[in-house]
Parts: structure tokens; sequence; C-alpha cells
């Protein structure tokens, strides 16, 4: 047996390896054992110099370090050592995960902790030392307490069985790994494996071990497939002794057992196998367990309902003190559930019992932020609520109630059971958790899509509860389970909605179904949230599903846009997600403004994704507080909710675009802009500022380009800018019938163009025929005749139509653009010379006041002055007037001062003007007087 | 040079070769990206009796957005200027030129480097020439410089309302106008004629062009910036007023207040309060500044002459059309 056949066998080592809890502690053992024994091994690894040898090796020339120091008792420099190793093992962590505790490390540790207790003990000796050394002996004796704690369950396993390691415990360069001795607990284990306690109460040692080992094998299984694409080269060129593959054999045929075994076992017990698999991993419960079990219930003694009972509300008591370990309650509680099953105490007690499992598993994660593992997830939470839910819907003679005191529950057997709990709130709790942990999730991780799959599950738990509910339930509870029903079912687009022929089971529809239960709440609720949302979600799936008409009326009615702020979050989130879907509704159906109407608030914020909740956006002015981070974390809603964002955006523009050009072109010589769409006019002057403007790449870029030209009433040129290749693939596309929106968009820039042409060139005809602009924007004249008496009568094209000769003519009543522009020269100059004439005012008003102040000797001249100026004519009071209005602020009056200050100048100019110059001669005076 | 003439011989006109004035057409046209672009440029020349003759030019290397362009544009200049002089062409620096867009050139880096070049060569003038206007018929070619009391004012770089009535700067007298002469030699003068008889009948009267709304428009929109430009710069100024007058208000109030105290101190026979710097209580408030409007305002007036000139010609224009409109009809 060359070492070389061996080549293939690494993988199955590390699973053989795996298997045993004693053995997949020291790994390294095996490696190095190649090297020397690689002949006579069964269990051998080629080996490779990896990042695990560099690990181990740093960390046991540390160890070595570390012995030399224990034996001079220099606690100072053990502390050092110790602190060193931790850290190194910290970087040898990724490896140690793969390859399990290195067995050495173990020893270090116990070996450590027992020396540092014994130099504890050892008063004499403590008080001799010096100080650094005593100092160093209390840190390090804390900190190993600390830290050994992670590895409770090896230590303890350790301590039990020292032995195991003793061969390389004198040296670590010489570990033998014991092939021999590692091997046959391996054997016997695997032996034992198979008849794998069936009596409940048997050997809950081996249980646990048991447990341990399968879930463990699933990773193991994972390294394997690793390992053999690694090596596949020479796994396929070395071939396998025959013993090597009898070993195989073996090995399979005892996996195919345990498989049998597993199923043979039910769920129950692999969700008990599987808490402990990661327990191990994460905390020395299992040991703990293993102590603890035993007192569950002594080996002999009877099972009987109260016994379980007692015991249930044992493990209860413990719920929510300091100190127990959660994970063991579960585990626990789980246990005595297959005792009681075991036992067959009847269902009662099980569903109690499930109850609690349930209570516990949520009680897990103290922290509601982080979501529930995923493993609990599938192996505990989900069987479990479903079983508890089949039994109560089985056993119509168990009655569940919040209602029911402690007292009260009835469990025995025969006659109606009640049993305290609420199956509902369980369900609803499930439904958060399942949503957290879609939170969780990479949503384009297939982690997501493995959870995703599970939504079919919950709809089925709901559906069943609902079924369970509506023989037993109050109206209200009903509400609730059917508003969960609801929130599952309205963001789901349904295609049988937009078939003609009338489904065969017209109640079966997701819109029939929507229909009743959300009828229901409206009219069983009374509290006002359930019903809001299930409005809400109601008008949701009829925009999914197109139904505009009934989509917008619900709307409407339910006069939420009012009261909606008054709401909490996940409703308004929920709000402006029904917002958006009906704006793309109405965008699908043609409502070009009702669809802008719907998306300006969204969009014009330019924080879409935050209001829909679909991630976070970083925030410019403040960071947020990384609590508010948390709480805005927990409201994002999981991926497969999401609204396309740049299909919205696309389907904002576009209708403003519909919008906006026309308007523009329409008022393009007013003086004060007024916008429809704010955003849209900013994306179109950033494209503007852009130095150079390339073909359209983006979506924005595209509808930009399309607006420009349709400004310039080229429709065909906007049409391909807005429909094409690149814009199918990024947003239309996605819409259900997408053929029939780009019609839709295509009529209306046609029409839209029109009457932007219409707008914008008008001044240059006499008359248009209606033929020739029907065969340029290629409509039918039927539709430009009906566009521009739509014009004519809203005033906004200044023109008659001919019927005999199908023509436009145009009045030509409004300015040419010279003339407007000339206009609004003229305004501005008139404003300017307002200005300027306050100034002078102000002066004036000035000067009063300084000589009021300053000068007490002059005040006859001053008057003199004062009545100079009311003795210039009804002119200079009029001014004064004026001034004292505008000091009183009174704008409205000003305004109007303005338009009639044209008239006023052309026809009191001389005497203005006379006046003006009186002023300025007062003011000359002045300025000599106060020279003087 | 330029010290030793006095001011009495004050440049009076201004005569421009051809070969200058196709040399800066030339340049705006092939760098100028059709007019939207400035260019600009030094010219040659010297002082003769009262009359500066711009004989030659060259054109400023194109601008980059290098950090050293100034360097490495004084350097191109001294360059090339001596080796003009060893080709014996005039090469004495009498000022520069620059195209405009419509008749927008009054602004502060006009006048800033003006000032400069006038403060170093005294007789030196900015040509301003604008493409635009030339392609609608007629050749918009100008002369400035910087007044003497704008000179005088600059310097002092304070340009607040009372040190411009001190130099009397209003929009007027900021620039002065130099009329321009064009000199060609007899030889050009002659080809030129050869050259007229040849030409055909409709190139000759592309100054005839009646279209005048779009020229019009083009002054009318600038002239309505200018004016928002004032009405924002008479807000502040007014904004100014008001402060300053409240501000007044306070410190009189103040003075009178201690005034009493002082007063009253006095009958009791203690000691007056000690004088406070009303100035530290009461800080003055920054005067707006006044060159920019005054610059707008000049810029504004440029725009109106240029809409009163173009009006007064293509009135004539139209006058001149009707009447051949009658003539056909009839």
């Amino acid at each position: 047996m060359s070492r070389f056949f061996h080549a293939g066998s690494d993988s199955e080592t590390e699973s053989e390896s795996s298997d045993d809890g004693v053995v997949d502690v020291r790994p390294t053992g095996l490696t190095r054992a190649v090297l020397q024994f690689s002949d006579d091994e069964e269990e051998t690894k080629r080996v490779v110099r990896s990042e695990k040898d560099k690990r181990f090796d740093e960390l046991k020339g540390i160890i070595k370090v570390l012995k030399n120091h224990k034996k001079i008792k220099d606690m100072a420099n053990v502390l050092t050592d110790f602190e060193s190793l931790t850290r190194a093992f910290d970087k040898a962590r990724k490896v140690v995960d793969r390859e399990g505790l290195p067995r050495f490390y173990i020893r270090t540790l116990a070996d450590l902790e027992d020396f540092v207790n014994e130099c504890w003990e050892d008063k004499e000796w403590r008080k001799n030392i010096s100080k650094g050394n005593s100092k160093g002996l209390s840190t390090v004796r804390q900190k190993i307490k600390k830290y050994n704690r992670d590895f409770e369950a090896q230590l303890t396993a350790y301590r039990e069985n020292p032995d195991a390691g003793d061969e390389d415990a004198e040296d670590e360069e010489e570990v033998k790994a014991a092939d021999e001795e590692p091997a046959k607990p391996v054997v016997k284990k695997e032996e034992k494996a198979p008849k794998a306690p069936k009596v409940v109460t048997g050997d809950d040692d081996d249980d646990s071990d048991w447990g341990t080992e399968s879930s463990e094998e699933e990773s193991s299984s994972e390294d394997e497939a690793r390992g053999i694409s690694h090596w596949t080269a020479e796994y396929f060129l070395k071939s396998t002794t025959e013993q090597e593959a009898q070993r195989r054999e073996e090995r399979k045929l005892e996996k195919k057992l345990r498989k049998e075994e597993k199923e043979g076992k039910k769920k129950e017990e692999e969700e008990d196998d599987d808490e402990e698999g990661w327990q191990k991993v994460n905390s020395g419960a299992p040991s703990q367990a293993i102590t603890e079990k035993p007192k569950l219930f002594a080996k002999d003694q009877e099972i009987t309902l109260d016994a379980v009972v007692k015991k249930l509300n044992e493990i209860i008591i413990m719920r929510g003190k300091k100190g127990t370990d959660r994970s063991m309650m579960i585990e626990l509680l789980q246990e005595l559930k297959t005792i009681a099953e075991g036992a067959n105490l009847g269902k009662p007690l099980a569903v109690k019992i499930c109850f609690n499992i349930m209570a516990a598993i949520y009680d897990y994660n103290p922290n509601i932020a982080t979501c529930m593992k995923s493993e609990m997830w599938e192996k505990s939470s989900l069987p479990t609520i479903q079983e508890l839910l089949d039994t109560l819907v089985e056993n119509t003679d168990i009655q569940v109630s919040e209602t029911i005191s402690e007292e009260n529950e009835l469990l025995d057997k025969g006659g109606p059971y009640r049993i305290r709990g609420c199956i509902l709130t369980m369900v609803e709790r499930l439904d958060e958790e399942f949503t957290k942990m879609l939170q969780a999730c990479d949503a384009h991780s297939t982690e997501f899509v493995e959870r995703l799959k599970d939504e079919q599950a919950m709809c089925d738990i709901i559906v069943k509860l609902e079924s369970y509910l509506e023989k037993h339930g109050t109206s209200e509870e009903m509400c609730r389970i059917y508003l969960r029903h609801i929130e599952h079912l309205y963001y789901k687009f349904d295609p049988s909605a937009f078939e003609t022929a009338t489904p065969e089971q017209p109640d079966k529809t997701s819109q029939a179904v929507m229909d009743r239960m959300c009828k229901f709440i409206y009219a069983k609720d009374n509290t006002d949230r359930l019903r809001t949302r299930a409005m809400l979600c109601h008008i949701y799936h009829h925009a999914l599903h197109d139904r505009w008409y009934q989509a917008r009326d619900l709307m409407v009615i339910s006069n939420l846009q009012d009261n909606i702020q008054y709401s909490d979050v996940s409703t308004q989130i929920l709000y402006n997600r029904t917002l958006v879907q009906l704006g793309l509704c109405g965008f699908r159906q043609g409502h070009i403004r009702d669809a802008h109407n719907a998306l300006v608030d969204i969009q014009s914020s330019n924080r879409a994704k935050e209001l829909l909740a679909q991630g976070l956006v970083p925030q410019r002015q403040h960071e947020r507080s990384p609590e508010q981070e948390k709480i805005e974390k927990r409201r994002l809603l999981p991926y497969h909710k999401h609204i396309n964002l740049e299909l919205l955006e696309c389907v904002y523009l576009v209708s403003a675009m519909l919008i906006e050009i026309p308007f523009m072109a329409a008022h393009e010589l007013e003086l004060r802009k007024r916008l429809i769409s704010k955003n849209f006019h900013h994306v179109l002057k950033m494209s503007e500022r852009q130095t150079l403007t390339g073909p359209p790449e983006s979506m924005r870029e595209h509808v930009v380009a399309a607006s420009k030209s349709m400004k310039n009433g080229d429709w065909k040129k906007c049409r391909n800018y807005i429909i094409n290749e690149k814009m199918n693939a990024k947003v239309w596309d996605l819409f259900y019938q997408a053929d029939k929106v780009r019609d839709m968009i295509s009529a209306k820039i046609q029409e839209e163009s029109l009457r932007t042409y219409l707008f914008r060139y008008s001044a240059m005809y006499d008359s248009l025929s209606l033929e020739s602009l029907a065969t340029m924007f290629e409509i039918s004249p039927r539709l430009v005749h009906a566009t521009i008496s739509k014009m004519i009568i809203n005033e906004e094209l200044m023109a008659s139509l001919d019927e005999p000769t199908q023509i436009v003519v145009m009045h030509r009543t409004e300015p040419t653009r010279l003339q407007s522009l000339a206009l609004q020269l003229s305004e501005k100059v008139g404003s300017l010379v307002d200005n300027n004439e306050r100034i002078m005012e102000i002066k004036q008003g000035n000067f009063f006041f300084f000589n009021k102040n300053n000068v007490t000797g002059n005040r006859p001249d001053q008057r003199d002055n004062y009545q100079n100026q009311n003795q210039q004519g009804w002119g200079g009071r009029g001014r004064q007037q004026r001034n004292q209005n505008r000091d009183r602020g009174d704008r409205g009056d000003r305004g109007g001062d303005r338009e009639r200050g044209g008239d006023r100048d052309y026809r009191g100019g001389d005497r203005d003007r006379d006046h003006r110059g009186g002023d300025r001669d007062n003011y000359r005076n002045r300025d000599q007087r106060e020279r003087y | 040079m330029a010290s030793k003439r006095g001011i009495d011989s004050q440049v009076e006109l201004v005569q421009i070769d051809g070969l200058v004035v196709l040399k800066m057409i030339k340049h705006s046209q092939e760098e100028g990206a059709g007019g939207t672009d400035l260019v600009q440029g030094v010219l040659l020349g010297m002082v003769v009796e009262n009359r500066l003759e711009i004989t030659n030019c060259f054109p400023f290397p194109k601008h980059n957005e290098d950090e050293d362009f100034d360097q490495v544009s004084v350097q191109y200049q001294i360059e090339m200027m001596r080796n003009l002089r060893h080709v014996n062409v005039d090469h004495l620096h009498v000022g520069w030129y620059q195209s405009s867009y419509f008749g927008a050139f009054i602004n502060r880096a006009l006048l800033d480097s003006q000032f400069n070049y006038q403060h170093s060569i005294e007789e030196s003038v900015v040509l301003i020439y604008d493409p635009l206007r030339t392609t609608q018929g007629f050749l918009s070619l100008k002369a400035y410089r910087l007044t003497p009391e704008m000179m005088k004012f600059y310097k002092e770089s304070d340009f607040t309302p009372e040190n411009m009535a001190k130099h009397g700067i209003n929009f007027e007298t900021i620039l002065e106008e130099i009329p321009i002469v064009l000199r060609n030699s007899h030889l050009v003068n002659a080809l030129l004629c050869e050259l007229s008889d040849k030409t055909k009948k409709d190139q000759k009267f592309s100054a005839l062009d009646l279209g005048t709304s779009s020229m019009l428009e083009k002054n009318l929109r600038q002239l309505m910036e200018c004016v928002d430009e004032v009405a924002v710069d008479t807000n502040k100024y007014l904004n100014y007023q008001r402060n300053n007058f409240r501000q007044q208000q306070t410190k009189q109030q103040y003075i009178l207040k201690r005034d009493q105290e002082n007063l009253q101190r006095k009958q009791r026979g203690e000691p007056p309060l000690p004088e406070e710097d009303l100035n530290k209580l009461f800080k003055p408030l920054p005067t707006p500044q006044r060159l920019d409007c005054t610059l707008v305002a000049g810029q504004m007036d440029s725009y109106c002459k240029q809409v009163c000139e173009f009006a007064s010609q293509s009135l004539a224009k139209l006058f001149m059309a009707e009447t051949l409109h009658v003539d056909q009809t009839n």
C-alpha cells in the first residue's frame, strides 16, 4: 500500500474523523502520521503544506514556549504566551472550522487550566512570588476560565478520556496520531450507531453523539466534494485497494443504515440531532445536556401524563431566567415531547408541548434585529407549527385559547380538551420570523431562493389556519389571519386575471379570494389598522392586475391620502407601494396624468428606494445612528416584493415628458416658469449641463433624448428613443402585456408631439391642413381634429377650424416672440425703476431722520423742508402715500401700483420730473448745510 | 517710451491695416467655434502723432486649463515679438484684441486686463470684434480704452459709491471709444476693385438681409439678463440702505441715552462715563461694491446703442424693400 492510493481517501478520512467526537478534534495527528506511517495505515491522508499546517505549527510553537514557561512558573510570561496562543488560534479559526478543533489545543488549554489552578492553590508559593508574577497568575486564571467556557464540551470530553491523546502528550512533534486507538472508538461508534436508541430514556450519551455525527457529516460531505474537486486528477489516477473498497462498501452500508434510521426516527429526532449539531459548535450546551439529561426522568420512572406535565412546568419555569440556556430549553422540550409521544400520552399533551417549544424557539433569539437560524427554521419551527396545526385540525375536541388559564387546562383523556395558547399568534410570529429571515439573506444568493421556497409552506400554514379559524375562531381572529393571507397574496401577479375566458372556479382566482377576504375585513374589523392595510393591499392587487377603475375608485373612497400620515410606518410604506403600483397601472392603461400624479411624490424626493423600503439610501446631511439604521433595516421588504425602481422612474419620466413638453412649448414665453414636475426638469437640466451628449445609454438618457426630439415635434425620433431594444430590455418587457403598453406609448407620443408642434410653430402658419398634419404625425384625421378642437376649446390655440376645406386657420392674436420679449423687458425695467425710486426715497427718509436727531438747532429749517415738500403738489403727496404703504409692507398695493406705473409715468412725467428736480435741489441744499 | 509722451498727445484715431482685420477674423473663425468662444490676441504697431497705427497682430495660444498658462502665454508673446523683430515687422505692443458674442464684452476681466495694458503701455487699446454681428452683414469692430478717470479710480480699487462719485465715474465714463480708420495699401485697394467686379451679385447684397427678429430677440434677451442683474444689485443696495438706516437709528439712540446719563451724573457730581468707541459697538456695514453694477449698466448702454443702430439700419432696409414692392405691384 503506497501512500499514493490514499490520495483519494483524504476526504474520507475527514468525514471519518469527523464522524466521531473524539477523533475529529485531532486531524493534525492524522496528517502528521501520514508522513511516517503511511504504509500500514488505513486512515491516512496525503499531506500538503497547507494553511492548516502552517497555522497549527504556529500554535504548536507557542505551546512549546508556554510549556517551558510553565516549568519555571513564570506567570507573567505564561500570560503573554496564553494571549498569543489565543490570537494565533483566532487566526487559525478558518482552518479550525473546517478541520475541527485540534486535540493538542484542547489539551493545552486543559493543562494550563489545571496548572493555573494548582498554582492558585499553592498559597505558600503565591506569597513568595514577585508582583508581576502574581498579577500574571490572577489574570491568566480569569482569562483561561473565561476562555475555556467556549470549549467546555471538548474539554469535558478530553478530561473524561485524557488517555486518548496521551500518546502525543509528550511531544507535539511526534504526534503519532494514535491511529489504532482513535480508530477503535470510531468503529465502536459506528457499530453502535445503527442501533441508536429507540428507547428514549436509554443511553443519552449515545444519542447526543449520534446527533453530532449526523450534522457534522453534512458539513464534511461538503468538504468531501471540495476535496474531490481539488484532487480530481490524482483521485482518478490512483487505484484503491480492495481493502479500501471494502471499507467504502462498509461505510456506504452504514450510511444507508443510518439514513433508514433517520427516516424511521422521524423528524422530531432529526430536529433533536441538528439542534445539538449546532449547539455543539456554539457552546458547551451538549455537555451540559449530557450531564443534566438524566435528570429528566429516571430510567425506570413511569411516564405518566402528570409526570410529563410536571416536568414541563419545571422546564418552563426556567424560562426567562438569567443563566438559562435557551437552546437547551428547546432541546429539553423536544426531548420531553418525544418521551410523551413514546409513552403515548395523547395529542393534547403534544399540542401543549408544541406550544411551549414554539415559545422557546421564539425566545431563543433575544435580539429582534437578527433572524432565526435557517436550520432552526427548517428543522424545528416550521414542522412544529405544521404538526401543531395538523393536530388541531384533526382533533376538533381540543380547544385552544389564550383566555384559558393554566389551572383550567384539561389534558386528561376523554372529553373536550382545553389548552392555553394561541395558534394565531404563533403563526403570526412565524410569519414575522420568515420575513426576517428573508431580509437577512442576500437577495441574489441561492440561500434566498431556498428560503423563498418556504413561502409556499408558509402560505399553506396560513390557509390551513384560516380554515381552522373559520370553524373555531372569532371574527377578530379571522380578520387577523385574513390579513396575513392577504399580505402573502396581494403582491403576487396572477396572469390568469388577464385571460378572457372565465376560469373554471371563479371563486378560486386570486381576485375573488382577495375580494372575499378584504370585504370580510371591511365589514368585521374594528381596528382601523387592519382595514387600512387590507384596503391598501386590495388596491395594490387591483392595480397589479390592471383593474384601474376599481383600484382608483377604492383609493378615492378610502380617503387614505388624508390620514395616512397618522398611521404607522409600515402602513405608510404599504401606502407608498400601493400608490406606485396604482401609478404603474394608470400608465399601462394610458392614464398618463394620473400615473404622473401618483408617481410624482415618490420620485420628486429622489428617495424612492427609501420610501418603498427597498434599501437604505446613504444620507448626506447626517449619519444615521446605529439604532436608527437597525430600525430602518427591519422595515425593509424582502426582495421578492420589490417594485422595480428603474421601471418606476422610467414610467414617471415618460409620463412627465408627455405632460411637460407640450406644456413647456405652450408657455415658452412666459416670464415665470411653472413646473409640473421638478424632477423631470432636473433631469433635463443635468443633461444640458453635460459638455458632450453622446448617444443615449441609460434609461434616463433615452428619455431625455426623446424629450428633446419631442420638443422639436419630431415624434418618430422620440418614439424610437423611448421604444427600442435597449429600453425594451431595461423597462418595457417588465410589463405583463408589453406590446400593448408600447402601442399606447407610441400613440400618446404622436398625439403629444402634434400638440407640441402646434404650440411651437403655429405662429409660423396662417393656416394648416388637417390632412397634412395627419400624414405628418401618422395619425387619423379624426384624432387630429379632436386634438385641435380640444386645444381650441381650452384656449390653448388661437385658431378656428374650417370644416369644408378641412384646415385650421390661425388667428394670430398672440404676440410674436419679439413682442413678448419686449413686453417682458419693459416689465422688468419697470420694476427696476420702481426699485430705484425706493432707493431715492430711503435717502430722503434718511436725511429727515438725521436732521431730527443730529442738530437740534436746525429744526426750523427742517420744517421748512417738510413744508416745501408738501407744497409740491399731489405728485409728491402721492409718493409719500406710496412710501407709507411700502413702509407698512403692503405688497399687494405695490403690485397694483406697478401695473399702473406705466400710465402714471407717462401722464405725470413732467410733473414728476419737476418734483424730482426739486428734490435734488433740496438735497444739494442739505448737503451744503451739512457741510457748514 | 510711454512716459516720454505727455497726456496731451493722446491717441485720437486708430488706424488699422486690412491685414490685422483679416487676421483677427480668421482667428475667430478658426478657433472661436463659430463665434461662441472668445479669442484673444496681441496688437502690434506704433503711435504716430495722435494716431495709433496697428499694423500687425498675432493670436494668443489657445487657452487650456494648465496652471502655468499665464507664464506660458507671456513666454510665447515675448518669443513671438522677438521673432517678428528679427523679420523686421512692427513689434511694439500697442494693445490687444478680443472677439465678443453679440457685444457682450464689458466685464471685469476685460477691465482688468485693459487696465494692466494701459498701466504699462499707456497708448494701448482693445479691439472688439463681433463675429456674429459681422455675419449679419456689417463689420463690427470697435476700439476702446479706459478713460483717465477710470484708470485712477481702478488703481485705488475702492469701489464704494462715495469714491465713484469723487472720481465722477458712471457707466458712460468707464470706456471711451476711439474712432477707427481702416487702411489698405494701394496695391490691396487695386486688388479689391478688381475683385468687386468679379463677385456675383447675390454675394454683394448680403448686407441687405431683411431678417431682423432673431437679432433683436438676442439683444432683448441679453438686455433682460442685464436688467435682472441690475435688479438684484439694486435690491442689495436697498437692503444695505435699510440696514444702515437701522444701525444709524440705534446708534443715535445710544448716543442720546449716553448723553442723558452723563448729564445726570454731572448733576450728581459723578465723573462722566468713559467714552467708548462707537465704531466697535456699531461696526459700519460694508458698503456694496458698485463697480459690477456700473459695468452691467455700461453693458446695457452698449446693447441699447447696438439695438438703435441695428434698428435704424433695418428700418432703412425695410423702407427700401417696401418701395421696391410698390414699384413691382404697380
